[in-house]
């Protein structure tokens, strides 16, 4: 069971990670570290998750965490699959570049 | 257990860090890689057995083998560090440190949770009898207490059987779901993925000249 000291410092890491995935998300243009940004935000989410979990004593943390890490491998699947298929089209990886949707 | 876990959290930061300043795109790879292990150990400390495996499994084994062979496919350039003068970092900076204040304080003074659910011997919110550790005696011959570290009470019969119960009792329908998720995301992947033989697929003409030059080869 997590002590009560250490467990303001979890949600305090939990949240250190969130932010600089957000930005992450931000400030880089690469679209695979963008792309990376977004599991940094997930793993964030997880830690938090599972140390409430421990802290409150009880397991449906973990399960909220085993759903978020689902949902992030099939995001990573299309994320990455849309990623080669702009790259085989010949278009440089840049997110500010690919801005036909705006138009 | 504290210390190894204040470490654990500082190291965790330090890769994130890595993660989001690193130029080259395969030096963020490498950076989550070390981020997503280190996450796993911190669930191991945490008594979460379960996640550590699927975490080591899936982000480790399975997400990041999958970065990795896209940068090496697709070979990124590197890209320019963003100046320090740069508005967005020094906004996304100040953002970050207003947030992880404020998460922070709101923790230190538990607005969010009942301490006495923790603190004392009570039964909980969730119905699971709570206490400290020399109370509920689950410090002994304990075959899941991993490192000697004290056991969740909840976690007596082992973290996966009350994990998987959870999953196949409580939760069974979202965990149904993902199986749905989980195939919509293959179709899709496997849809964006595909070869267009363009010009070949489109062409009406296409399999007459193909059965053409094969009676060709023939001949």
């Amino acid at each position: 069971m997590l002590s009560q000291a250490m467990f303001p410092w979890i949600l305090l890491t939990a949240a250190f990670l969130f932010t600089l995935g957000a930005l992450g998300v931000l400030i880089r243009r690469n679209p695979l570290v963008v792309f990376m940004s977004i599991e940094l935000m997930l793993n964030a989410v997880n830690l938090a998750l599972v140390g409430y979990s421990s802290f409150l004593n009880s397991e449906e943390g973990q399960v909220f965490a085993f759903m978020v890490i689902v949902v992030a491998a099939a995001e990573v699947v299309v994320g990455l699959g849309l990623l080669t298929r702009v790259f085989s089209i010949g278009r440089e990886l840049d997110v500010d570049d690919l801005d036909e949707m705006k138009r | 257990m504290n210390a190894l876990l204040a470490a654990l959290l500082i190291l965790v930061a330090i890769s994130a860090l890595g993660v989001v300043f690193s130029r080259q795109t395969i030096y963020s790879a490498l950076s989550l890689v070390l981020t997503v292990g280190l996450l796993a150990v911190i669930f191991l400390v945490l008594n979460a057995q379960f996640l550590f495996v699927v975490q080591l499994i899936v982000y480790a084994g399975a997400v990041m083998v999958l970065f990795v062979f896209i940068i090496a496919l697709l070979d990124p350039a590197s890209e320019e560090r963003p100046r320090l003068t740069d508005p967005r970092l020094i906004l996304g900076v100040l953002a970050v440190a207003g947030i992880c204040t404020a998460v922070f304080i709101a923790a230190r003074n538990g607005v969010t949770y009942d301490t006495s659910c923790t603190t004392q011997a009570a039964t909980c919110m969730h119905g699971y009898t709570v206490g400290s550790l020399a109370s509920t005696g689950v410090s002994g011959a304990d075959p899941y207490n991993t490192f000697g570290f004290p056991q969740n009470a909840v976690n007596r019969a082992g973290n996966v059987q009350t994990v998987a119960n959870q999953l196949f009792h409580t939760y069974v329908l979202p965990f149904e779901i993902t199986s749905l998720l989980l195939l919509v995301a293959a179709i899709g992947a496997v849809y964006l993925t595909r070869r267009t033989h363009t010009g070949v697929r489109r062409d009406p003409r296409a399999a007459e000249r193909w059965a053409d030059e094969l009676t060709e080869g023939i001949d």
